[in-house]
């Protein structure tokens, strides 16, 4: 392993690494080392253009581009010399000669490069008496993006992105020199599962989403990292909030998982946190058929009447539970200890599943179908076919997944129960034959984690406040199970106890709690 | 277009015959025997050394040794090897390899044959600008006609060598006789100059070990090898040995083509061939080697056109190619052209190119048309300082030195634009 | 068919001179630009689908070199090298003369589609200016009446 020192300071990095690779490899690019670069990206091949990122490397007596200089035993680099600070001024002023210098009406004011690093290395006035180079404004790129021409500072990861990553190439450069602009073929427009990455890695405000444009300047945005729950892949993500809002997602890099990236679909789910359809508050259904709103209390209190009618008639094991790959491994583990203190076996879930890739896209549409399954949730159709055959007379049905894997005839099922529960984030069909219908909190409204396809546990934290009374599912249940005097659910609902005690529990979570999971999540057992 | 140099020596003595330009012309002229004895004769290590020995240097503008060039090539045949031909000649002012693709094309051909017998290739892509149809057409029968005489193809010369030659068109972009972007541009692609590393020694044409030389560094080759190194060195200087065919344009009572020993002096060229500028008018400036060389003066033209001498005056033989200035130019006005032309053809990746190129044409306009400050002067040094020596290829240089050379010698021209906000020089020629 | 048979059959014999087919890339441009005139859209992809790749390739290398267009360009390209060594030789003033003669700006073409009149840098003939290029023949040595015969007697 090639050793080299960096300002001083001693590194050992992978043979055939060039430096910016080794420096992030370390851990240290663009923290504790700074060495600002615009084509350059983590994930994309070497361009070696924008030529920000030069270094000075002893011996060589050209500066040298960090992000195509491969490193070499011995190496002594420096990247803050006064030579190096000349070139990035250097740069820094030509990038600017034809930019716009429109940050007042720009979108990407605050999270632009051009910005900081103008701020941070460049020159402090224009020595540029012409007009800029006129382009194309607000051009409508594809169904995503919008691109201006004229910010555009052509470092060209929008087009490496378009070809290495979904494969899809819509975007080139055309023509040369100070003409260059980035375009696409006529008809055919930026569309690709991960169109919309490309803002994310457009250091300027050239493109911009249709979706978050001019929703809100990012500086009133604070990051709460968390996941998205889109599918089984779990990617980590950036929530963008304010005013108890999520305004957006933003990939968070993790290489293990989603590397830089997210699929449209799953940034665009940001939008079922505050959606309309959201369930708003507890509901207990009248003898009348009517629906009243519900304190927890009061819920709680309904829901362990009916059920506690059906167990002393018909004995605990008629009770069951559809468990929900939308809830965490925490709310999961709760639901397997109340039917362990029931005494009940019955159990399954359910998940949709739809189209995927080989990039990050995943069959199954839940963030814990991992987490069900390691929890020792198998399949619905087991539990419903007892459900149909009279062996079951109550049901907790978290979610409705199984609406869309069961079928209509799922409702007449159903209806044929003495008692459902259901707990569920937004409308559907179910609560139309539910008892009492428990209001749940999405996974960027609670403490917990959530076992990717991979059997990485990722931990999610609360980034905004339902606006309505709603609980996590494994409180729902706790509550439950304390309403029934279940033996183990004696004390008040703590989700670090819970958390606690699914590590001491369940091997494949052995040593994983709330508190020890990592930011980038780490694999179950056997994972 | 001449048929010949007004000066010919070893390169161009048979130039002038339209017969030399065929197989059966050439071959009178004793054509291919050069090749034959290396092919015969000589082991490739033997053939690189007297290139060595010879020191014969590219003449395609930076003068690297060929036979080091050569030497590069790994060995061994796990992978193909390629030469590459590099007749993109668009360095404003040169015109030199036209006239050998022209009326000599089996001269180079021979010395590419000579080449992959050293080297080891296995094909030869002939890079021929776009806009040269007519060379293109000359060497692509002059090709032909090696295919039917077994010269060139499975068995060339009977002497067990498989060698092709594919000539390749370009389209019409400068930056593409910078090596790797001909490269590029061969593969099919918008000719963008690679980063470095990796080198074209190593991953060139195709991805496989290549070699580029221009075209007049080729034709020198089978001279080399038929008369030997000595007599290579009896032409030119010690560290610049050879002829060179130089280009002579714009205000001389001669322009055109003169082949002539390296060292030969500027002023020489300039006033004894070229016969000096129209009657009645004094030399203002020369640019001596294609416009990416910085310009000299009319009192610094005692200088032999060799590098080891042109370098000690900032400035380079390049690819020889001659500009000649009277005193009614305005170098305003030259500058506008200059910066003009690399804005034009720079290929738009790297940023200060990108930038700078455009940014000092601005500049130089505003000066030109009298509304330059005095600041402006140094901004325009300090523009081409920030371009120089930062980007993937030379290009920038090539655009940033010629400002600098205008700026040393003629300063004074600029001056009294921004002094009396308008071009001080009524006779100069038309932008 | 956007490609003819001639047309295609001469691009399968260039594509057998590379070891890589897209290195026929800009040969098959040349060649198809002969028989249209310039690259459309349509013969772009015509061209992606030969070459094995996306029609921006085609595109990108299209609108990169000068001697590719990507939007009808007129019968015959006039192109006078503008270049230093001819602008000193009386360059510009043969741009201004044929722009008068033609009535178009260099840039431009004629209203019949006949002529396309534009600058050129440097085309290698800087002893024998000013120069035109007319396709791919060289005029050398020129003054503005010569230019203009020439002009006349073009189709």
């Amino acid at each position: 392993m090639p050793k080299i020192t960096v300002d001083g300071a001693p590194y050992e990095v992978a043979e055939g690494r060039t430096i910016l690779q080794a420096l992030d490899d370390a851990g240290v690019l663009m923290n504790g080392v700074d060495i600002p670069h615009y084509c350059w990206h983590p994930k994309l091949s070497i361009d070696g253009s924008c030529r920000l990122c030069q270094v000075e490397v002893e011996g060589i007596p050209k500066l040298q581009i960090a992000c195509n200089t491969p490193v070499q035993d011995g190496m002594v680099i420096h990247t803050q010399s006064e030579r190096v600070e000349q070139a990035r001024q250097g740069v820094m002023e030509l990038l600017l000669v034809n930019h716009p210098l429109d940050c007042p009406i720009c979108d990407q004011a605050g999270e632009c490069k051009l910005q900081d690093y103008a701020f941070e290395y460049g020159v402090q006035h224009a020595r540029t008496r012409e007009p800029r180079r006129a382009l194309k404004k607000r051009v409508d790129l594809g169904p995503t993006i919008v691109f201006d021409q004229e910010r555009c500072i052509l470092c060209r990861r929008c087009v490496r992105f378009c070809r290495e990553v979904p494969g899809t190439g819509e975007l080139s450069v055309f023509s040369r020199g100070d003409h260059s602009v980035i375009e696409t073929f006529p008809g055919e427009p930026l569309d690709n599962d991960y169109s919309m990455n490309v803002a994310d890695i457009c250091p300027v405000g050239a493109l911009t989403t249709k979706d978050f444009r001019f929703k809100i300047r990012v500086w009133f945005l604070e990051d709460v990292p968390g996941i998205c729950t889109g599918c089984a892949r779990g990617c980590n993500v950036h929530l963008g909030v304010a005013n108890n809002r999520v305004y957006r997602y933003v990939p968070r890099r993790n290489d293990a998982v989603n590397e830089t990236w997210i699929c449209d679909e799953g940034r665009l789910s940001y939008a079922r946190i505050g959606a309309d359809d959201r369930i708003a508050g507890h509901e207990r259904r009248e003898a009348d058929g009517r629906s009243l709103p519900a304190s927890i209390d009061e819920a709680v209190t309904t829901a362990a009447e009916r059920l506690r009618a059906v167990i002393d008639r018909k004995g605990a094991g008629a009770v069951g539970v559809l468990a929900s790959p939308h809830a965490t491994n925490e709310d999961l583990f709760v639901v397997r200890r109340f039917l362990e203190a029931l005494g009940s076996s019955q159990s399954g879930f359910a998940v949709v599943t739809g189209r995927s890739d080989d990039l990050l896209i995943q069959p199954e549409k839940a963030a814990n179908a991992e987490g069900c399954r390691a929890l020792g949730f198998g399949p619905a159709a087991p539990l419903l076919t007892r459900a149909r055959g009279g062996a079951i007379s109550a049901l907790l049905v978290l979610g409705h997944d199984v609406l869309a894997t069961d079928g209509p005839e799922l409702l007449e099922t159903l209806r044929g129960l003495d008692v459902v529960l259901l707990a569920d984030s937004h409308h559907s069909e179910l609560e139309q034959v539910a008892q009492v219908v428990f209001a749940t909190r999405v996974a960027a409204e609670k403490h917990g984690t959530l076992t990717n396809h991979a059997g990485r546990v990722q931990r999610v934290a609360p980034a905004v406040e339902p606006a309505f009374e709603a609980h996590a599912e494994g409180e729902i249940v706790w509550r439950l199970g304390r309403a029934l005097g279940l033996p183990g659910f004696e004390a008040a609902w703590d989700p670090r106890a819970v958390s606690k005690a699914l590590s001491e529990a369940v091997p494949a979570f052995a040593g994983i709690d709330l508190d020890s999971v990592p930011p980038g999540g780490v694999p179950k057992a056997g994972s | 277009m001449q048929k010949a140099p007004f000066v010919t020596s070893y390169l161009t003595e048979h130039t002038g015959d339209d017969a030399y330009a065929t197989l059966a012309g050439y071959r009178a002229c004793g054509g291919y025997e050069a090749a034959r004895k290396a092919l015969t004769e000589l082991s490739p290590e033997q053939v690189v050394q007297l290139l060595k020995d010879a020191g014969l240097q590219g003449r395609g503008g930076a003068g690297f040794s060929t036979g080091m060039k050569w030497s590069f090539m790994p060995k061994g045949n796990d992978r193909p090897k390629y030469l590459v031909c590099n007749a993109d000649e668009s360095e404003p002012g040169s015109f030199k390899d036209r006239l050998l693709l022209e009326r000599a094309p089996h001269q180079m051909l021979e010395g590419i044959l000579i080449g992959a017998f050293a080297t080891g290739a296995e094909k030869t892509f002939v890079y021929v600008r776009g806009e040269y149809a007519h060379p293109a057409d000359v060497l692509q029968r002059a090709v032909d006609e090696c295919y039917a005489a077994g010269i060139l193809g499975a068995n060339c010369l009977g002497a067990g060598l498989r060698h092709d030659v594919v000539v390749a068109r370009g389209a019409g972009a400068y930056i593409c006789g910078e090596e790797t972007g001909l490269l590029e541009s061969l593969e099919g692609k918008k000719g963008q100059p690679r980063k470095k590393p990796p080198f074209p020694a190593q991953f060139g044409a195709f991805g496989m070990p290549t070699t580029v030389n221009n075209v007049e560094t080729f034709s020198h080759v089978p001279h080399v090898i038929a008369k030997g190194a000595e007599w290579f060195r009896s032409f030119g200087t010690e560290k610049s040995p050879g002829t060179m065919i130089f280009g002579v344009s714009g205000h001389v009572k001669r322009p055109g083509l003169y082949e002539l020993p390296l060292g030969t002096r500027l002023d020489e060229i300039v006033f004894e061939h070229a016969g000096g500028p129209p009657d009645g008018r004094k030399v203002k400036g020369v640019i001596p080697g294609g416009m990416s060389m910085p310009i000299l003066p009319a009192s610094q033209l005692d200088v032999p056109m060799a590098n080891e001498s042109l370098r000690e005056r900032k400035t380079m033989l390049g690819t020889g190619g001659v500009m000649v200035m009277d005193d009614t130019t305005c170098m305003v006005r030259v500058g506008c052209i200059i910066t003009y032309f690399f804005r034009d053809e720079s290929c738009g990746q790297c940023t200060q190119c990108r930038e700078g190129t455009g940014w000092l044409h601005k500049i130089m306009q505003r000066i030109e048309r009298g509304a330059g400050a005095v600041a402006d002067l140094d901004l325009l040094l300090d523009v081409a300082g920030k371009m120089e020596g930062q980007t993937i290829c030379a290009f920038a240089d090539a655009a940033a030195w010629p400002v600098q050379g205008l700026l040393r010698h003629f300063r004074g021209d600029f001056e009294e634009h921004v002094k009396h906000g308008k071009c001080p020089f009524p006779e100069s020629f038309e932008l | 068919m956007v490609i003819s048979a001639t047309t295609r059959s001469a691009i399968d014999a260039e594509i057998a001179k590379y070891p890589r087919k897209r290195g026929a890339l800009l040969a098959a441009l040349h060649l198809v630009q002969r028989e249209h005139g310039w690259i459309a859209p349509e013969a772009a992809k015509a061209l992606a689908e030969l070459f094995e790749i996306r029609p921006i390739e085609v595109m990108e290398v299209v609108t990169f070199y000068n001697m590719y267009f990507d939007r009808p360009h007129g019968r015959h390209q006039v192109r006078v090298c503008t270049n230093l060594p001819c602008s000193l030789r009386g360059a510009r003033e043969l741009v201004h003369a044929l722009e008068q003669h033609l009535g178009v700006e260099a840039g431009e073409t004629t209203a019949d589609g006949r002529i396309h009149l534009g600058h050129e840098e440097c085309l290698g003939a800087c002893a024998w200016a000013p120069m035109m290029r007319i396709d791919d023949t060289y005029h050398e040595g020129l003054d503005a009446e010569k230019a203009k015969q020439i002009l006349d007697s073009l189709k």
